[in-house]
């Protein structure tokens, strides 16, 4: 049998159609390799695929997959644990953010606390020193700036603990200035009493520790100097106590 | 997070000859990505047949075991396992019809293992939703008769005789429908089934 005999025959042997002799012919034809019926049949067997496509859509139940790659010993990746996993992962990467930032702020409280503490130690000692001088019973006061504007207060002057100096209305230093205490003896220069601000409200104390001969001193006065302070006086005072004895 | 379309696009973009070469490998993951491939499709067939969705999983189950122990005898070739896989499933329901309806078990002239050459140059697009609404356009164009005997003989796994029968036509009739339906879906078809 020849090929254009077989011609009307593959679909139908590709369906499972095909009858006898024809059936036998294209079995033996394909057993031998024959290149004409082999392409004929795989037309035919695209032909019969097409037609199954045409079955109308339906959807397994979402179990068969998993059924079927059980059945073959697979045990496939849970997925499920897969959004947990991240859930876990994204807490665990938000509670490291939010520690890290927790851990940060007690770290900086803990900075600013101790930094708190420094500065009251500090004037907590000051306050010491202060009242050592108020407290001595040699301690000499003097009151300066009488009137409503200049700077008011007063000065103690104990021989041993040294000089207290106390003001209010006393304004910030200009930028690159500050303030500096001098102990002028009756006879001779200025001496340096050490450099200090002013608060923001206009209040100072500035104290002097060391012993001083108040028999000697004239008075006590404050200028304002460069930020390093100077040896002597370079302008007006805007504080001068005279020792009151 | 980004990688992960991407990684599904190469997935997707993977052809059948590479998907068979893994079966091939025993590889499960390729099985599972044939089913998600054609799970759907297969299912589709195979309910048309035994019009029964639990016993169809069975059978949906047993072709893709088949594939799996049989992936052997497929050539890995650039083509698409999707008419193979579709003979299976067919050869697979038909076989569960003939067996509870106590028919004999005749239709099955083309074994899926047999010319495994015939199956591995198929047009890897062969079964694109393109050339799926031709050929149901092509069977709407059908004369009813001819139709219903196409898909006896598909879907049923019917011969000529027992679709005469079906039908109560004679057998003379029955095979003329056959022969011109498929010569009309051949030339309806003509450029969708290449030559």
């Amino acid at each position: 049998m020849n090929h254009p005999e077989l011609r009307d025959h593959y679909e139908l042997f590709a369906l499972g159609l095909a009858d006898e002799p024809e059936k036998s012919e294209i079995r033996e034809h394909l057993s031998r390799g024959c290149e004409v019926c082999m392409a004929e049949i795989r037309k035919a067997m695209e032909l019969a695929a097409l037609v199954g496509a045409t079955a109308p859509a339906a959807a397994p139940s979402p179990k068969l997959r998993r059924r079927i790659l059980a059945s073959t010993g697979y045990e496939p990746r849970r997925i499920g644990w897969l959004p947990l996993a991240a859930g876990v992962a994204l807490f665990s990467l938000f509670a490291a953010v939010y520690f890290s930032g927790r851990e940060n702020q007690y770290a900086q409280e803990a900075a600013n606390l101790r930094e708190q503490l420094r500065r009251q130690t500090i004037d907590l000692t000051r306050l010491n020193e202060a009242f050592a001088i108020l407290a001595g019973p040699e301690t000499t006061v003097t009151t300066f700036g009488a009137g409503p504007a200049p700077p008011r207060g007063k000065v103690f002057v104990n021989a041993r603990q040294g000089v207290l100096l106390i003001a209010s209305n006393l304004p910030a230093a200009p930028r690159g200035r500050i303030y500096e205490m001098w102990v002028i003896p009756k006879r001779g220069n200025p001496a340096p009493a050490g450099l200090f601000q002013s608060q923001a409200d206009g209040t100072a104390m500035h104290i002097q520790r060391g012993p001083v001969d108040v028999a000697a001193t004239g008075a006590v006065a404050v200028t304002l100097e460069s930020e390093g302070g100077a040896a002597q006086p370079t302008s007006t005072p805007v504080i001068v106590a005279p020792l009151e004895r | 997070m980004l990688l992960l379309p991407i990684l599904l696009a190469l997935r997707v973009a993977e052809g059948d000859g590479d998907l068979v070469v893994r079966l091939q490998r025993r590889d499960p993951e390729a099985l599972a990505a044939l089913y998600d491939r054609y799970g759907r499709l297969v299912f589709s067939l195979i309910v048309r047949v035994v019009r029964d969705a639990g016993i169809a999983e069975d059978l949906v189950q047993e072709t893709f075991l088949r594939v799996w122990n049989r992936a052997q005898g497929f050539e890995a070739g650039k083509g698409s396992i999707a008419p193979w896989l579709l003979a299976v499933a067919r050869n697979r329901a038909i076989d569960y019809l003939r067996s509870a309806g106590g028919r004999e078990r005749n239709a099955l002239e083309l074994e899926e293992t047999a010319h495994p050459a015939l199956w591995s140059d198929i047009e890897q697009s062969l079964l694109d939703s393109d050339r799926i609404r031709r050929v149901k356009a092509a069977m709407d164009k059908l004369s009813p008769n001819q139709r219903q005997a196409i898909e006896l003989a598909y879907f049923e796994g019917l011969s000529q005789s027992e679709m005469a029968e079906r039908m109560g036509q004679p057998l003379g009739t029955v095979k003329t429908w056959v022969r011109t339906a498929l010569r009309s879906l051949r030339d309806e078809l003509g450029t969708a089934v290449p030559a």
